[in-house]
């Protein structure tokens, strides 16, 4: 087997690790590094911290299993490798009226990192996350046994799994349930609204009659400006909805434009005088208007530009994601945005949205509301998020694992409290010897260092 | 209309065979792993809507190749194009040590192509119809000391191909000769390759799609690999053989 010693990192660029990585084609070479080394799976790295380095083994990448085994036409159920990515669903099923129930807002993520992070999407607060439409997944487990795993075989594993960060085995293969759609548009509603007050209002008014819901906020805003937001507000368009012209595309193959940021910028173009005129310039063009949106632009707008997390420069981007208890929500979101407004905002503008109830041991969500930004890595930011952590722990919330780079275990363990033990009896079960671990996990006390 | 790829588990090989099946052919993957050219026929079946299917072929294994063809001509009487991409790096300082390595290379890269490639060609030679695609490689333009033993047997191949492709053109049957330059596939994974010049399976799958529907004779891909190769094949002997290559 092949292997490639880089300096590795997730989406966010930080922290960067030594790895030694690979990409088996199958089951047998998996099992062969498990021999002498441990492992972690990695898809296509869109993680933003460390959860998908592994500096003291071997990183494989599951790009080349990423086949499709089996699809339902009448029932809408598809089989597949675990390698196989949002874009390729989007691809092959659109144009058939199926689509992702769940997705994340990037298409460059494999099912198995959909597993591992149990991702969520803009319609969280209805369906719940990507495990509420996974129906089975198969696993290859430390001792070399490969198991069948849903909500009746296996459960126990299968919940640790969800949300597990691939630290319970290397995903194979996943069984999952794709929507029924008749057009590739959404019917996007948007409200411009002049602080957090008119959101949560807004938020309780409209979610329940859209399917897709979530806010973008100025982060920073400060004085009467504070706290204003746009709020989309989205429903899947029905075919018979549709002009004339969108019924004509609709029926043809989808081609994307798409432009790259080709290299890293050598300096820092985020600086406030940027950020702050991105923030307000989403706030001003923005309209209260009902219109048409195709599904690449509704939810993948940061594709459109590859490697957009190039504009970081060579230092990287802290991504930031809290959830907190519905109760008190409000209060503890406006303290966060507090000390990120007096702290100089973010680099882009901070996302909310509401957020439902959820099953795996290990899933960031659960009903409540969520917020995430993200930091250009410069000094003094890594404090002030532990700033925040501090809030979030105080308000009973925790932060998704996915985002996270810079959580101590202590914390971790406080915002997971009661879980990370559930979980840990399962890890112990399946995995005694650690055979899968990440750098996250060890900084999170997930696995010993 | 139908397409037979020989290397199933080549990433340009799939590549190249996605353009095929979008634009609605048959996929027949020939491979030497049970499994996998099954794997690779399930995919593009629900992928592309497409008949797809894996057979069985070892290209060392000379003395099957001929049922292999006749079944499956049987089968798919209306194969009209065959990509042949069975090959084998190997490591050059094995093969000089050992020539069991330097034998595998040759064989898997020449030898075995040459006796599919007789057999197809006897075949589309009587049709008088027909287009066969090997890939051959940059490598077997000029020897280097750093991978002659892949270059030379890539080099004979060339010169088969080109020999092949002279002797088909009057019966109308098309042979392209690829020479691909670096590729990100699982071959070069790990190499310390210059990345400006590391091409998308993908790049190269397109391509070649172009060119075998073209009914091209010789195609580079990238296409700058046609001026970087003339640049090293003009580099005088005597300089030449003083390189660090």
């Amino acid at each position: 087997m092949k292997f490639e010693e880089i300096n590795l990192s997730g989406f966010g660029k930080y922290p960067k690790a030594r790895c030694r990585v690979t990409r088996p084609p199958g089951i047998f070479e998996i099992n062969e590094i498990l021999k002498t080394d441990s492992v972690l799976a990695r898809g296509l790295g869109r993680s933003y911290g460390d959860s998908s380095l592994n500096d003291k083994g071997v990183v494989a990448e599951s790009i080349l299993m990423n086949r499709f085994i089996a699809f339902d036409e009448e029932t809408g159920i598809l089989r597949c490798e675990a390698g196989v990515t949002y874009k390729d669903i989007l691809d092959t099923f659109v144009l058939r009226g199926w689509f992702p129930a769940v997705t994340p807002g990037t298409k460059y993520v494999t099912m198995g990192g959909a597993i591992a992070s149990d991702v969520h999407g803009k319609n969280h607060h209805n369906v719940g996350s990507f495990s509420s439409f996974l129906l089975s997944f198969k696993i290859l487990l430390a001792s070399g046994e490969i198991m069948e795993c849903s909500r009746t075989q296996n459960s126990d594993l299968f919940w640790a799994t969800v949300g597990g960060m691939g630290l319970t085995g290397f995903i194979l293969e996943a069984e999952i349930q794709l929507k029924k759609i008749s057009s590739p548009y959404l019917t996007n509603r948007s409200l411009k609204l002049k602080n957090m007050d008119e959101l949560f209002d807004k938020l309780e008014e409209f979610d329940a009659d859209y399917h897709y819901s979530v806010a973008w906020m100025d982060i920073v805003a400060s004085g009467k400006s504070y706290g204003r937001n746009v709020l989309l507000l989205g429903n899947h368009a029905g075919s018979d909805e549709l002009t004339n012209k969108l019924k004509a595309i609709s029926s043809k193959k989808y081609i994307e434009k798409k432009i790259s940021v080709p290299f890293e910028v050598p300096f820092a173009t985020l600086n406030k005088v940027s950020i702050t005129l991105f923030n307000s310039a989403f706030y001003m063009a923005a309209k209260n208007k009902i219109e048409f949106v195709h599904y690449d632009k509704y939810f993948y707008p940061l594709d459109f530009i590859l490697n957009w997390n190039h504009i970081y420069s060579k230092s990287g981007l802290i991504q930031y994601q809290l959830n907190v208890p519905e109760d008190k929500g409000k209060e503890a979101i406006d303290k966060v945005l507090k000390k990120v407004v007096a702290f100089g905002g973010g680099s882009f503008l901070a996302v909310l949205k509401k957020m439902g109830a959820q099953d795996g041991i290990l899933s960031f969500p659960f009903k409540g509301y969520t917020l995430s930004m993200d930091f250009p890595v410069k000094k003094g930011v890594v404090e002030m998020c532990k700033v925040l952590d501090e809030i979030v722990v105080d308000y009973g919330g925790r932060n998704y694992l996915t985002k996270d780079s810079i959580l101590d275990e202590k914390t971790f363990k406080q915002m997971y409290n009661g879980l990370w033990e559930k979980w840990m009896k399962i890890k112990m079960k399946y995995d005694p010897e650690n055979k899968f671990t990440s750098n996250q996990a060890r900084r999170l006390g997930l696995c010993p260092s | 209309m139908s397409l037979l790829i020989l290397g199933a588990n080549s990433l340009i090989a799939q590549a190249a065979a996605a353009h095929f099946a979008e634009a609605g052919h048959e996929i027949i993957f020939g491979g030497r792993k049970q499994d996998e050219p099954e794997k690779y026929a399930g995919d593009f079946s629900i992928r592309y809507k497409i008949k797809s299917r894996a057979e069985y072929i070892d290209a060392l294994d000379y003395a099957s190749h001929k049922k292999f063809i006749e079944d499956l001509l049987a089968k798919t009487p209306d194969l009209d194009y065959v990509l042949i991409v069975f090959g084998y790096l190997g490591t050059q300082d094995k093969a000089q040590a050992d020539f069991t390595e330097a034998h595998r290379i040759i064989d898997t890269n020449f030898t075995g192509i040459v006796s599919v490639c007789e057999l197809l060609a006897a075949e589309f030679e009587s049709r008088k119809k027909g287009n066969i695609a090997v890939i051959s490689s940059v490598a077997g333009d000029r020897g280097r000391q750093s991978n002659y033993m892949y270059g030379s047997a890539k080099g004979a191949l060339t010169v088969y191909l080109s020999g092949l492709r002279n002797r088909l053109f009057k019966s109308g049957v098309n042979v392209l000769t690829i020479k691909p330059g670096f590729v990100n596939t699982p071959m070069t994974y790990g190499m310390p390759l210059p990345k400006p010049l590391v091409a998308s399976p993908e790049k190269v799958g397109k391509d070649i799609y172009n060119a075998m529907i073209k009914r091209k004779s010789i195609i580079y891909t990238p296409f700058y690999w046609k001026w970087i190769m003339f640049i090293i094949t003009s580099i005088p002997e005597f300089i030449f053989k003083k390189l660090k290559l």
